[in-house]
C-alpha cells in the first residue's frame, strides 16, 4: 500500500479520521467504565483481583489505538463510523464475556482467550487494507473458488466432524461453517455480477417465469449447499444464506419476483423440515408454548427471559446478575445476559448499534462504484442483519431458536473472526475506487484542518459519513 | 489492609460502604457514555445525509426501514416479557418456582396461603432476613397434596396447580394483575397473592396418618355427593420444609415422593369384587354357583383358585367342606374367591372389559386444574386378556393377577355405590364446582350393592368393625403380592342408609383387610361423623 506516504498525506488522513478517533476514544472510555463495574462486582463477590485482571481492557484499548493508527498510516479513506460501531459492539462483547468468566482463573499473558478481539481487529485491518483502493474487485475472479471452497468445507466437516447437541463441530468444537458467511456471499456476488442482466430477463410472454438458463448453476449450487447444511442441522445458516441470496438477487436484477419464489421455497422447505426433523419440530413447540415443558425444552428460553425480567428497565448492573442460570449464556444467549445486567435500556442500546452497523452497510452498498462491490456489500450487510435478528428474535422468543451467535458479542472464535472479516470487506468497499482522491492528496503540502477552504484539494472525502462541511463539493464522479 | 497499589486501592473502595452508590453511578455513566457515542454518530450521519446528492436512494431507504421495523418488532415483543412479564401468569409462576435469581421481582410477590376446609394453614410464606420462605406447618402430613414450591426444585401438588392464583390472581382477572404490578413497581407494600382453600380436613388427615403409624399405606376419605376429598394421606412422605437433592436422586427407600393414594398401583384383591358384582347384577345374573373346597380352575395345568377359609382350615390342620352353592350376596359377604373367579369367566371377556370401561380404569383423572401429570389421579390398570386366557380372567375377577388400582380410585368406586351409582370427580380445591366423573352403575344396582356391602360389615368379613355408633358398609380386601405379606384393603361408606362419607384404606403388607385396614376406616369414619355432627 502507500505506506511510504508523504508526511503531508499522513497529516491529511490524520485530520480526515479525526471523527473516528473521537468515536473510538469515547468507546474506549465507555468500555472502561463497564470494565471497572465488572471488576468491582468480581471483587465484591470475593474473587481475588490480580494485576492481570486489567489485561483484557489493556489489550482491547491497544487494539483500538493500533487499528486507528494503522488506518491512518495506510491513508485509508473508508468508513469511519463502521469501525467505531464494531469497536463498541466488540467492547460490549468483551465485557459480557469477561463477566461470564471468560478470563477467570489464572490469567496469563499467553491465554488465547485474550487475543480473540485483537485477532478480530487484525483480520478486519488486513482485509480492509488488502481490499482497499478497489483491490477487493479481484475477489470477483475467484467465483468458482468460493463456491468450491464452501462446498468442500461442508463435505469435509460432515465426514470428519463430531456431532454434539444435534449440530456438527470440527476439532476443538470450532465451527468452520461460519466462514460460509463470507465465502458464499463472495461467490454469490461474483456470479450475479456476471449474470445479473440475464437473470433480470424474465420470460417475455410468461412474466412469472424466471430465466432458468441463467439461474440453474446458482440453483444447483444452492440445493447442494442447503442440503449439506441440512445434514448438519444448521438451520440458522440456511436461513441466513437463503435470505441473503434473495436480497442480493433482487438487488442485482431489480426483479421482486425472486422474493415470491423465495417465499414459496421457504414455505415448502419449512414444511418439509418440520415433518422430517423431530429436532426442528421440538424447537417450534418449545417456541410456541415453552410452558408445556418448562423444565425441559422450554428451560433455556424461559431462564433467559426470567433473567431479562429480573433485570428490568435498568438492569442489575454488570457483574451483579446471575446469568449463569441460563444454559449456554455465553454464546447463543449472550443477549439475555445483557438484558439481565443492563436491562431493557442496554438491549435498546445494543440494538441501536447493530442498526447503525446495518445502516452503514446499506450506505456502502449504495455508494459502491462497481456492481460486485454493491452486491458484496449488500450481501455481507444482509448476513449481519439476518444473523443479528435471528439471534435477538430467538432469545426473546419472537421466533423459534435457531442456535446462532450474536455477531461480535457471542463467544466463539470462528464466528468472531468471520464477522470481523466481513466488516473488513465492507470497509474495503467503502474505501472507493483506485487512486481517486489519494494522489492529489499527496501532492498537497498539507491539507488544512477541518475548516479547509473549498479550493483546497482535500484528500477526497469519499467517506459518506463525514459531516457536512462548507468546503465539501460534490466533485467528479466520486459522489453518487 | 495496606493500600499500596492502585488495584488494592480499588479493592478497598469496593469493600467500603460507598461502593453500592458508586456502582450505580458507574452503571449510569456507562449508559451515558454509550448514549453519547450514539449521539455523536447520529449527528455525524445526519450531517452527512443533508449533503446534496446524498439522499438515501430507494435501494437504501427501503431495506433500512425494513430492518429497523424488524428490530423494533423484536424489541417491542421483548418488552412484553422483559418489562411487562408480570402480565403473563405462567411466566411469573415459572420464575417463582424455577428462577434462582434472588433479585427477581417475581420473588417479592408474597404467595398466598394454602388452607384446609376450616381455615387451618397448610402452607404460608414467611419472611426472614429479607428473604421469603415457604413454610409448611404440618410438614410431611400434606406433602403430596399441598406439594411444595421451591426455587430449586420447582413446584408440585396444589402449589403447582394453583400457582397463578397463589401468586396474585387468576389469569382471567387482568385488573388484579395490574394492582399487583403497581404494588411491585411502587413498592408501597409487599404484593400478596390470593389464598387457596382446599377441601381437606387437617384434623382427619392427621388422624389417618396417626392410625397408619409407621406402616406404609394410604388413606382416602371423600364426600360421595360432591367428590370433595377430606383426607388424602400417604405414608411414608417427605418433609416439604426440608427438600434436598438426595430426595430426588434415584429410588429412595420407601419411595417417599410417591403419592400412594393417587399414583400407587396395587393389586386390589377382594375389594375388586365390588366391580364384578356390579357387572353381574347389571348382566341379570341371579343364580347360584357351586363353590367346592377344592377350588376352581380353568385348566388342570393351573393351580386352582381357592377360598381363604380353605387356607385357614389347612393351617389349623382341619378340613373345610367348602361353601357349596352360593348366591351373589352371600358370595360377596363371605368374599368367596371361587365364586367370583367362576363368575368372571361366566360373564366373559367382553363383559369384564366393559366393566373396566364403565368404572374408568386405565384413565388419568385430574384432581387440580392444570396439566401437571403428577397431580393426576391415575385410576388403575385393567389388562386386555387374550380370548383363550380364561385363567387370567379368573384371577383378575378376584382382583389379583394383572389388575391394579390406586386407593384413590377405589375410594371413588365406594363413593359411586354410595351416591346412587354416580361417581363424582374427586377434587381438592374448594372453589372448584362439583363435577360428575361417570355413572359407574345404575341406581338399582347401586342400591342392591349398598345393601350387600352393609351386610359384609354386619355379618361378613368386615364384622369386626361393626358397632352401634355408626352403620358402616364396605368391603375388605386381602391382596396377595410378590413382595411379601398381603396388602390390607378396606373400602366403604357411612352411614349406610344415607351415606355422606366414602373411604378407602390401604395398608401395605398389612395382612387381612379386616385386621389392618378396616379398623382405620372405622376410626376415621367415626371421627368424621362426630366432627360433622358437631359443626
Amino acid at each position: 500500500m502507500n505506506a511510504a506516504a508523504s508526511p503531508a498525506g499522513l497529516a491529511a488522513t490524520w485530520d480526515l479520521r479525526q471523527g473516528e478517533r473521537e468515536l473510538l476514544l469515547s468507546c474506549l472510555g465507555c468500555i472502561a467504565l463497564g470494565f471497572v463495574l465488572v471488576l468491582g462486582s468480581e471483587h465484591a463477590a470475593g474473587r481475588q483481583l490480580t494485576a492481570s485482571a486489567v489485561l483484557p481492557l489493556l489489550i482491547y484499548g491497544l487494539s483500538l489505538i493500533g487499528l486507528h493508527l494503522a488506518l491512518v498510516l495506510l491513508q485509508f479513506r473508508g468508513d469511519q463510523v463502521l469501525t467505531a460501531v464494531v469497536a463498541c459492539l466488540a467492547g460490549f462483547g468483551l465485557l459480557a464475556q469477561y463477566r461470564m468468566g471468560a478470563f477467570a482463573g489464572t490469567l496469563g499473558a499467553g491465554d488465547p482467550e485474550l487475543y480473540l478481539i485483537p485477532a478480530g481487529f487484525a483480520a478486519l485491518l488486513i482485509t480492509a487494507a488488502a481490499g482497499a483502493n478497489g483491490r477487493y474487485r479481484w475477489l470477483a475472479k475467484g467465483l468458482w473458488l468460493w463456491a468450491g471452497v464452501s462446498l468442500v468445507l461442508l463435505v469435509v466437516l460432515l465426514v470428519t466432524g463430531t456431532r454434539f447437541r444435534g449440530a456438527v463441530y470440527a476439532l476443538g468444537f470450532t465451527t468452520p461453517t461460519e466462514v460460509l458467511k463470507v465465502t458464499v456471499i463472495l461467490g454469490l456476488a461474483a456470479y450475479l455480477e456476471r449474470h445479473a442482466r440475464a437473470l433480470a430477463r424474465w420470460h417475455p410472454r410468461f412474466p412469472l417465469l424466471p430465466p432458468l438458463r441463467a439461474l440453474w448453476p446458482l440453483l444447483v449450487f444452492w440445493v447442494l449447499l442447503v442440503g449439506l447444511l441440512a445434514l448438519q442441522r444448521d438451520l440458522g445458516m440456511i436461513v441466513i444464506l437463503s435470505v441473503t441470496l434473495l436480497v442480493v438477487l433482487v438487488r442485482a436484477t431489480g426483479r421482486v419476483g425472486y422474493f415470491g419464489y423465495g417465499l414459496l421455497a421457504a414455505v415448502g422447505s419449512g414444511a418439509l423440515l418440520l415433518t422430517f426433523f423431530a429436532h426442528g419440530q421440538r424447537r417450534v413447540e418449545a417456541w410456541l408454548d415453552p410452558f408445556q415443558d418448562p423444565t425441559g425444552d422450554g428451560w433455556q428460553i424461559l431462564q433467559g427471559l426470567s433473567g431479562m425480567y429480573a433485570g428490568g428497565l435498568w438492569g442489575e448492573g454488570f457483574g451483579n446478575g446471575s446469568p449463569e442460570y441460563t444454559p449456554i449464556a455465553r454464546s447463543d444467549f449472550i443477549y439475555a445476559v445483557i438484558g439481565e445486567e443492563l436491562g431493557f435500556l442496554g438491549c435498546v442500546l445494543v440494538a441501536l448499534f447493530f442498526l447503525i452497523l446495518v445502516q452503514r452497510g446499506i450506505m456502502i452498498a449504495g455508494q459502491a462504484r462497481t456492481d460486485f462491490g454493491r452486491l458484496l456489500a449488500a450481501g455481507l450487510t444482509t448476513v449481519l442483519a439476518v444473523q443479528t435478528l435471528l439471534n435477538l428474535g430467538g432469545v426473546t422468543k419472537a421466533i423459534p431458536l435457531t442456535g446462532i451467535t450474536l455477531p461480535f458479542i457471542s463467544h466463539g472464535g470462528a464466528s468472531l473472526l468471520t464477522t470481523f472479516t466481513a466488516v473488513g470487506l465492507l470497509l474495503a468497499i467503502s474505501d472507493g475506487p483506485p487512486g481517486a482522491g489519494r494522489r492529489p492528496a499527496r501532492t498537497v503540502k498539507r491539507a488544512p484542518a477541518a475548516d479547509a477552504t473549498p479550493s483546497a484539494p482535500v484528500p477526497a472525502p469519499r467517506p459518506v459519513d463525514r459531516p457536512a462541511r462548507p468546503r465539501r463539493r460534490p466533485a467528479a464522479a466520486k459522489t453518487p | 489492609m495496606t493500600v499500596s497499589t492502585p488495584l488494592q486501592l480499588f479493592g478497598a473502595l469496593v469493600d467500603s460502604a460507598a461502593w453500592p452508590a458508586l456502582r450505580i453511578i458507574l452503571h449510569l455513566a456507562f449508559f451515558a457514555a454509550a448514549v453519547i457515542i450514539l449521539w455523536r454518530i447520529w449527528t455525524r450521519l445526519a450531517g452527512a445525509k443533508s449533503r446534496p446528492g446524498q439522499t438515501l436512494q430507494l435501494f437504501g431507504a427501503l431495506p433500512m426501514a425494513g430492518v429497523a421495523a424488524a428490530f423494533l418488532g423484536v424489541l417491542l415483543y421483548q418488552a412484553s416479557w422483559h418489562l411487562t412479564g408480570l402480565f403473563r401468569p405462567a411466566f411469573v409462576a415459572f420464575m417463582q418456582s424455577h428462577d434462582r435469581r434472588e433479585f427477581n421481582p417475581a420473588h417479592r410477590i408474597q404467595r398466598g396461603r394454602i388452607l384446609d376446609r376450616h381455615g387451618q394453614v397448610l402452607a404460608e410464606s414467611q419472611e426472614r432476613d429479607g428473604r421469603v420462605y415457604r413454610v409448611y406447618p404440618f410438614g410431611r402430613a400434606f406433602a403430596h397434596t399441598v406439594g411444595y414450591s421451591d426455587p430449586r426444585f420447582g413446584a408440585i401438588g396444589a402449589e403447582a396447580a394453583a400457582n397463578a392464583q397463589l401468586n396474585g390472581a387468576t389469569p382471567e382477572i387482568l385488573a388484579s394483575w395490574g394492582e399487583l404490578g403497581r404494588q411491585l413497581l411502587t413498592k408501597d407494600k409487599r404484593p400478596r397473592g390470593q389464598d387457596l382453600e382446599l377441601t381437606l380436613d387437617a384434623e382427619l388427615q392427621l388422624l389417618a396418618l396417626q392410625q397408619l403409624g409407621s406402616r406404609h399405606g394410604a388413606v382416602v376419605l371423600l364426600r360421595p355427593a360432591d367428590g370433595a376429598l377430606l383426607v388424602l394421606a400417604n405414608n411414608p412422605a417427605f418433609d416439604p420444609n426440608r427438600l434436598s437433592p438426595g430426595l430426588f436422586s434415584g429410588p429412595a427407600a420407601g419411595t417417599p415422593l410417591l403419592n400412594r393414594a393417587t399414583q400407587g398401583l396395587y393389586p386390589p384383591g377382594s375389594v375388586f369384587k365390588v366391580v364384578l358384582a356390579a357387572a353381574a347384577i347389571e348382566s341379570g345374573f341371579n343364580g347360584t354357583l357351586h363353590c367346592p373346597a377344592g377350588g376352581y380352575t380353568t385348566s388342570s395345568r393351573y393351580p386352582p383358585i381357592r377360598d381363604h377359609d380353605y387356607y385357614t382350615a389347612a393351617k389349623a390342620g382341619r378340613t373345610w367342606a367348602g361353601h357349596g352353592n352360593l348366591n351373589l350376596t352371600t358370595a360377596l359377604v363371605e368374599s368367596s374367591n371361587v365364586f367370583f373367579a367362576q363368575l368372571g369367566v361366566r360373564l366373559g371377556h367382553d363383559s369384564f372389559a366393559g366393566a373396566g370401561e364403565r368404572f374408568q380404569f386405565d384413565r388419568q383423572v385430574r384432581l387440580y386444574p392444570g396439566t401437571d401429570r403428577y397431580g393426576n389421579l391415575s385410576t388403575g390398570r385393567l389388562p386386555r386378556f387374550a380370548r383363550n386366557d380364561l385363567y387370567g380372567l379368573a384371577q383378575a375377577s378376584i382382583g389379583q393377577g394383572r389388575v391394579l388400582a390406586t386407593p384413590g380410585h377405589l375410594a371413588t368406586i365406594a363413593a359411586a355405590v354410595a351416591n346412587r351409582g354416580l361417581a363424582m370427580r374427586p377434587r381438592l380445591l374448594a372453589q372448584e364446582p362439583p363435577a360428575p366423573l361417570g355413572q359407574y352403575m345404575t341406581e338399582e344396582t347401586a342400591a342392591r350393592l349398598a345393601q350387600i356391602l352393609r351386610k359384609v360389615v354386619t355379618t361378613g368379613t368386615g364384622r369386626g368393625i361393626d358397632g352401634p355408633q355408626l352403620a358402616i358398609a364396605g368391603k375388605t380386601g386381602t391382596a396377595q403380592n410378590p413382595r411379601g405379606a398381603a396388602h390390607s384393603w378396606f373400602i366403604g361408606f357411612a352411614p349406610a342408609a344415607a351415606p355422606t362419607l366414602a373411604v378407602a384404606v390401604l395398608v401395605e403388607h398389612g395382612g387381612y383387610g379386616s385386621s389392618a385396614a378396616a379398623p382405620i376406616a372405622r376410626d376415621l369414619l367415626l371421627k368424621a361423623m362426630e366432627l360433622e355432627n358437631a359443626r
